[in-house]
């Protein structure tokens, strides 16, 4: 009635012509009607994205409180602004989709009731509790129904944390010669969170309408009391590890219901960590390390070995360094590979392994051939489908000729440079501190902390350690576990691969979530011939050793997809179906594994436990790997095309 | 890459400092002088007894100040017998070409009770400050320029106190149902009972 009654004034009293918001161009859908209809209430899913981090604001009465706190017991929606946005597609538009809510609400009880509305300022030097205050003002005469609450912060040491946890970058904006311009760069996002805390949508500009949004939570609403509250354990198991997994993350993308999950870039900065500190006293759950006696572990050290580490030019044409294959965020291993891709896109046989807890390891690769990390560094470097060097001599005299490693070897070694010895134990003791424990289940079994594992996971650990006999080679001590022999077995995935046992179909994912069954016969036209393996005969040449492989820690596990020697299996839950089926029958196949007669349940129940295995200290790893200084062909550098160097960047 | 990032902290950690180094030190709104669209000097204090609608922009803004101006005008009409209770005030952040007559002729375009206000370069900043109106020149390739502004409807009540920010993005139903709920307010308050 009012917006009518308005239009036909504005239409008599105004010369120009006017326009609202809503008619201006490129405006977003949530200033006018929704353009598509909108799913039946409870006829989809919103799964967990999340948890909603916790933090220290200020209410607009000056208050100090905890940002759980504001959001009691109730669904949220959380909105990020500042009080001088005047971007029509930014904070207005969050202001103008509550607004239409709060609307709603005094029609409808049950919204009123169970959703709260929270505009967090990120401009806590502007956004003072005052100005909060004359915000809230606004609503004093729009009806006692539903709440919508204006908060900030103390300053931006409690403000960092709570952006950081929300994926929200923020940068005050500049034009083309760098001036500061009015507002701050922000992408809007709305985050819609439970009672549990737990995210499960997050609205940007196209997806922000108050009908979707209420839609949402009619549904979370329905599903809420046909299946109860859910889960607080599962929802807690994703959180330390927020930046283990891609940067795009498409999962679930074939789904309608899809909101993209891409991390902006500036979300995952890095933060340098206490490498060294992490290292002398590893996490709950893992005993101290062991370091060579003439490989002690130095701060210069590891900072060089996290340089090499990261340094695309230590391969034969600069492009590749470890990282490309031990990828930080992707567990330190490649979570879209089965099978590891050197330079020039030359097929490696084999799954990377994770660095995580490497240091651990006394037998290194999949077939155990090496002894220590120092020497296991150059297998990878001069492996001719690898890093493809051709000579320990090259990789030596290149590390020479590049500026950036100018004095830190010696520095680093007593005044020893770079040898075959030192580029090898630099490396190491970056791997070395690659430390990972403290997980719900170390929490839960050495941490005396009953409540941090589900009961769930808590009844797969007993199969673990029963009925299922993971842990004969997944090892469990009374003080840690390194889930691990140290041992090498055959499992018979080795066998049916050599013996060249395929179904007549392979699956081929040609976009994210779609999958193709192609013949075999068609892939191995195009395909390279997969080449042999035998597994730990290569290196004994014993029979007896055929299709033995090591048994890899478990621990993180649930980051360091896919799995087996050939990364053959893409999930946890294949992984427990395998061993499930007893292995693939072979005349080697290890005594211990036999068929396991488990249930659906207990299934569950065993990738649940698997999954509580993942460290409490992965983000500061993988953050700490991101502000590692990525070496990259630069102007001075020795340059595999021209043979002198590089000239211009 | 990196160093520009280093320079780009640095300079918003520089505009922080500042902003917190006045945020501090000031009141949030309070009385102002400025010179009215009549070229006669102007004070906040003059409209004691009414209730202050108070808008920042300039007159070469090409989209938001009209909108929102019209939105206010047809707020202002809307309110009727109670539109004398209520005064709409548009300050100009742009000195250089917004002069009085300037100012005259545009908020007269919207609406005939709308005041423009214009002011020195120094006193529209002090404006601006006390009421945490975030504005800055931008040089245009052609030599013109525009003003970068922030958008806040400002509601002042009768005893020339800050009452209620209104953010830019909600409807013009908003402000006329939050100016009808201050207006009785008031009237509550004003009445000798």
């Amino acid at each position: 009635m009012y917006r009518l009654l308005l239009t036909s004034l504005l239409l008599a009293v105004t010369p120009f012509s006017m326009v609202t918001a809503a008619q201006l161009p490129d405006t977003a859908p949530g200033y006018g009607k929704l353009g598509y209809p909108l799913p039946e209430i409870g006829s989809y899913a919103l799964p967990s994205l999340g948890r909603a981090a916790n933090g220290e604001i200020i209410d607009s009465r000056g208050q100090r409180q905890s940002l759980h706190d504001i959001f009691s017991d109730r669904y949220v929606l959380l909105a990020f602004i500042y009080s001088t946005c005047s971007d029509v597609n930014g904070c207005p538009l969050s202001s103008h989709v509550f607004y239409k809510i709060k609307s709603a609400m005094k029609r409808d009880a049950e919204l009123a009731d169970r959703l709260k509305m929270v505009s967090l300022s990120f401009d806590p030097e502007n956004d003072t509790p005052e100005v909060m205050r004359l915000y809230s003002n606004n609503f004093r005469y729009a009806g006692k129904a539903g709440e919508w609450q204006f908060i900030t912060t103390a300053s931006q040491q409690q403000l960092q944390p709570i952006l950081r946890a929300y994926n929200q970058v923020i940068q005050r904006e500049v034009d083309s010669k760098g001036n500061p311009v009015v507002g701050f760069s922000h992408v809007l996002r709305v985050f819609l969170i439970d009672p549990d805390k737990a995210i499960r949508n997050i609205y940007s500009v196209d997806f922000l309408h108050h009908e979707l949004i209420i839609n949402d939570l009619k549904t979370l609403l329905r599903q809420e009391t046909v299946q109860g509250r859910m889960s607080k354990t599962a929802v807690e198991l994703d959180e330390p590890a927020r930046l283990s997994k891609p940067g795009d993350d498409k999962q679930g993308y074939e789904e309608e219901s899809y909101v993209t999950r891409s991390l902006d870039l500036e979300s995952r900065r890095g933060e340098a960590a206490d490498l060294l500190g992490i290292a002398n006293s590893p996490p709950l759950g893992l005993p101290p390390i062991p370091v060579p006696a003439d490989n002690p572990l130095t701060r210069e050290k590891i900072e060089l070995g996290r340089r090499l580490f990261f340094d695309r030019r230590l391969s034969l044409n600069d492009t590749f360094s470890c990282a490309m294959c031990h990828v930080p965020e992707q567990g330190f291993t490649s979570n879209e590979l089965a099978m590891a891709v050197g330079i020039e896109g030359r097929s490696v046989r084999r799954n990377s392994p994770t660095v995580y807890n490497s240091a651990y390891a006394s037998l290194l690769f999949h077939d155990g051939r090496e002894e220590s990390l120092e020497q296991q560094v150059w297998g990878p470097l001069l492996a001719r489908n690898e890093m493809a060097n051709p000579s320990v001599g090259y990789v030596l005299q290149k590390i020479r000729d590049i500026d950036d490693y100018d004095g830190r070897f010696e520095a680093a070694f007593d005044g020893r440079g770079v040898s075959m010895e030192t580029l090898g134990m630099a490396i190491a003791s970056y791997q070395r501190t690659l430390v990972s424990a403290n997980s719900a289940f170390d929490r839960w079994r050495y941490g005396g902390d009953k409540q941090a594992l589900s009961a769930t996971a808590r009844r797969g650990f007993d199969l673990f350690v029963g009925k299922a006999g993971c842990a004969s080679c997944h090892r469990i001590s009374d003080d840690h576990a390194l889930f691990t022999d140290n041992d090498l077995h055959n499992t018979g995935i080795g066998y049916r691969e050599s013996m060249g046992i395929v179904p007549e179909k392979q699956p081929i994912l040609v976009a994210p979530g779609v999958v193709l069954e192609v013949d075999r016969a068609v892939i191995e036209q195009v395909g390279e011939p997969p080449p042999t393996d035998v597994g730990r005969y290569e290196v004994t040449q014993n029979p007896n050793d055929r299709w033995k492989y090591k048994t890899p820690s478990l621990r993180n596990v649930a980051l360091t997809a896919p799995y087996m020697h050939n990364g053959s299996l893409g999930t946890l839950r294949e992984v427990v179906d395998f061993y499930d089926r007893g292995g693939v029958s072979n005349e080697l196949l290890d005594p211990l594994i036999r068929p396991l007669g488990l249930s659906e349940t207990e299934k569950e129940d065993l990738v649940a436990f698997l999954q509580s295995l993942t460290g409490g200290n992965v983000d500061t790893l993988v953050a700490d790997a991101f502000a590692a200084p990525v070496g990259d062909v630069g102007k001075g550098d020795p340059s595999w095309v021209h043979g002198t160097e590089v000239e211009v960047r | 890459m990196g160093r520009g990032r280093r320079i780009l902290m640095l300079l918003l950690s520089a505009v922080l400092t500042l902003a917190v180094s006045w945020a501090d030190s000031e009141e949030l709104g309070g009385n102002f002088s400025l010179t009215d669209h009549n070229n006669r000097p102007f004070e906040l204090h003059q409209l004691k007894g009414k209730l202050v609608l108070l808008f920042f922009g300039y007159t070469y803004c090409p989209d938001i100040c009209p909108t929102e101006l019209a939105n206010l005008s047809a707020v202002l009409n809307a309110l009727d017998d109670q539109a004398e209770r209520v005064q709409g005030l548009f300050v100009s952040l742009d000195p250089g070409r917004d002069t009085p007559a300037v100012l005259h002729d545009y908020v007269r375009h919207f609406n005939r009770g709308l005041v423009g206000l214009a002011g020195s370069e120094e006193e529209v900043a002090q404006v601006a400050r006390q009421y945490r109106v975030d504005y800055r020149r931008h040089e245009k390739e052609d030599g013109g320029y525009s003003i970068d502004h922030s958008v806040n409807l400002y509601l002042i009540d009768s005893q020339g106190a800050l009452s209620a920010v209104v953010p830019y993005g909600l409807p013009p139903q908003h402000l006329l149902e939050t100016v009808r709920g201050l207006l009785a307010e008031m009237a509550d308050k004003d009445s000798p009972s």
